[in-house]
């Protein structure tokens, strides 16, 4: 008995269980001491999923402020499971084509830890060569400290990453636009922000997270995942847009067609591969 | 499904949940989960994550460690003189190594968690859409309450 020293189960309220952790955890504390307003456990598990509804998901899910469930931290750790997730939802929505999309997403879960079980450490490699005309070499190893620290200027990326490291959730359009930001504006190693996406996501997953990446990266896709202004805009309603220094100063880098992003973003590329 | 008589439960993060099969089989037996030290500093984990999964655990009846998984397991095993390891499955690597670990001291069973698909033939899992083409004939089956 003298060997194991088990960790304490009582507290009072939830700032005492924090400062607890953070004492027991000092070297996590310190690569980020956030506390994520979300609460773990199956109980609020349980509350996210009675408030989903199929139909409101299907319609809204690509804008920031949809109807996601935002369920993923609670099916990454098992707190509820993809089954019961299924049948809550499509019980209560007979109609299949209102619980089809939601269903749809949910199968992506188990396409990746299908493919986790066959890939193992696998996830971490190039699936295949990148299709913007440019080498792995050619990509930088480390994400830059400006992306980081939320200090690049562009309001969008600089939210997302400060929404990241606060809340640790991101909505899957946010997380989409940002890994597309690191790897193709900056040219960075789609692995170095996948790293950095496990390090503060509740729901960081090796499978979703990394083959995610890799899908925006091109290496796990036919061609890279861009976006521009017009698009980001549409689904935030301009929330990052108005009082955004680049956007009001003509600097902002999204804010052009998707000809001339693919020209510019990939000069090596075969045009129809952009 | 192999029956003992004094098994243990071992908890691993990919199923924090009260209904983990491995306690609905053996309410009775005790259940330890381990903060996998070496994987917290090696991914650097924060610490909103270990919170999250820490509130999670709360809500279940299992001892809480932090240090080397398999050796806290074994010594949780032993000093409830255990004569089995129940875990539940996960396709991490790094879980297959630990149960390897295990199975040098006494047997390990690894319990299914329900299946999203209900479906054991091949799967083709090139791209999502050719997976979802199989997939989807099953992905709607409600299992009776």
């Amino acid at each position: 008995m003298s060997e194991l020293q088990p960790l304490r189960r009582e507290f009072a309220s939830r700032e005492d269980l924090i400062a607890y952790v953070t004492a027991q955890f000092p070297a996590s504390a310190e690569i980020d001491s956030h506390a994520s307003p979300i609460p773990g456990g199956r109980a609020a598990g349980l509350r996210a999923l009675g408030a989903v509804d199929g139909a409101k998901y299907a319609a809204t899910r690509n804008y920031l402020n949809g109807r996601v469930s935002r369920l993923s931290p609670y099916l990454r750790h098992g707190a509820v499971s993809l089954s019961e997730v299924r049948d809550h939802v499509v019980r209560r929505t007979p109609k299949r084509h209102e619980s089809e999309k939601f269903v749809n997403e949910l199968a992506w879960r188990d396409y990746w830890q299908r493919l986790y079980a066959k890939l193992g450490d696998g996830i971490w490699r190039d699936r295949e060569p990148y299709k913007t005309g440019f080498r792995p070499a050619d990509y930088a190893d480390a994400l830059p400290d400006d992306i980081m620290q939320g200090e690049t200027s562009a309001a969008c990326i600089d939210g997302f990453s400060r929404d990241l490291r606060e809340t640790g959730y991101l909505h899957n359009h946010a997380r989409m636009w940002m890994a597309a930001y690191v790897v193709h504006w900056r040219r960075v190693k789609w692995q170095a922000g996948a790293r950095w996406f496990l390090t503060h996501l509740l729901d960081g997953d090796p499978a979703s997270n990394n083959l995610s990446w890799q899908w925006v990266a091109s290496t796990f896709s036919h061609k890279p995942y861009i976006f521009n202004r017009e698009n980001l805009e549409k689904y935030t309603a301009g929330a990052y847009c108005r009082g955004c220094p680049l956007a009001n100063n003509r600097r902002c880098p999204f804010d052009k067609t998707y000809e001339q992003l693919g020209a510019e973003l990939f000069p090596n590329a075969p045009p129809e591969g952009r | 499904m192999a029956s003992f008589e004094r098994p243990i439960i071992w908890v691993h993060a990919d199923c924090l949940t009260p209904t983990h099969p491995g306690l609905l089989a053996y309410p009775d037996a005790p259940a330890v989960f381990v903060f996998d030290e070496a994987l917290l500093a090696d991914w650097e984990i924060s610490l909103k994550r270990v919170l999250f999964m820490y509130e999670c655990l709360l809500e279940m009846p299992v001892t809480l460690l932090k240090g080397d998984v398999a050796a806290q397991v074994s010594a949780f095993a032993r000093q409830h003189q255990a004569d089995a390891i129940i875990t539940s499955d996960s396709p991490s690597p790094r879980f297959r190594e630990i149960v390897a670990k295990l199975r040098q001291s006494m047997p390990v069973t690894i319990l299914e968690v329900d299946p999203f698909v209900d479906y054991d033939g091949h799967m083709d899992l090139g791209r999502f859409s050719r997976y979802w083409r199989t997939a989807e004939k099953y992905a709607f089956d409600v299992r009776e309450p």
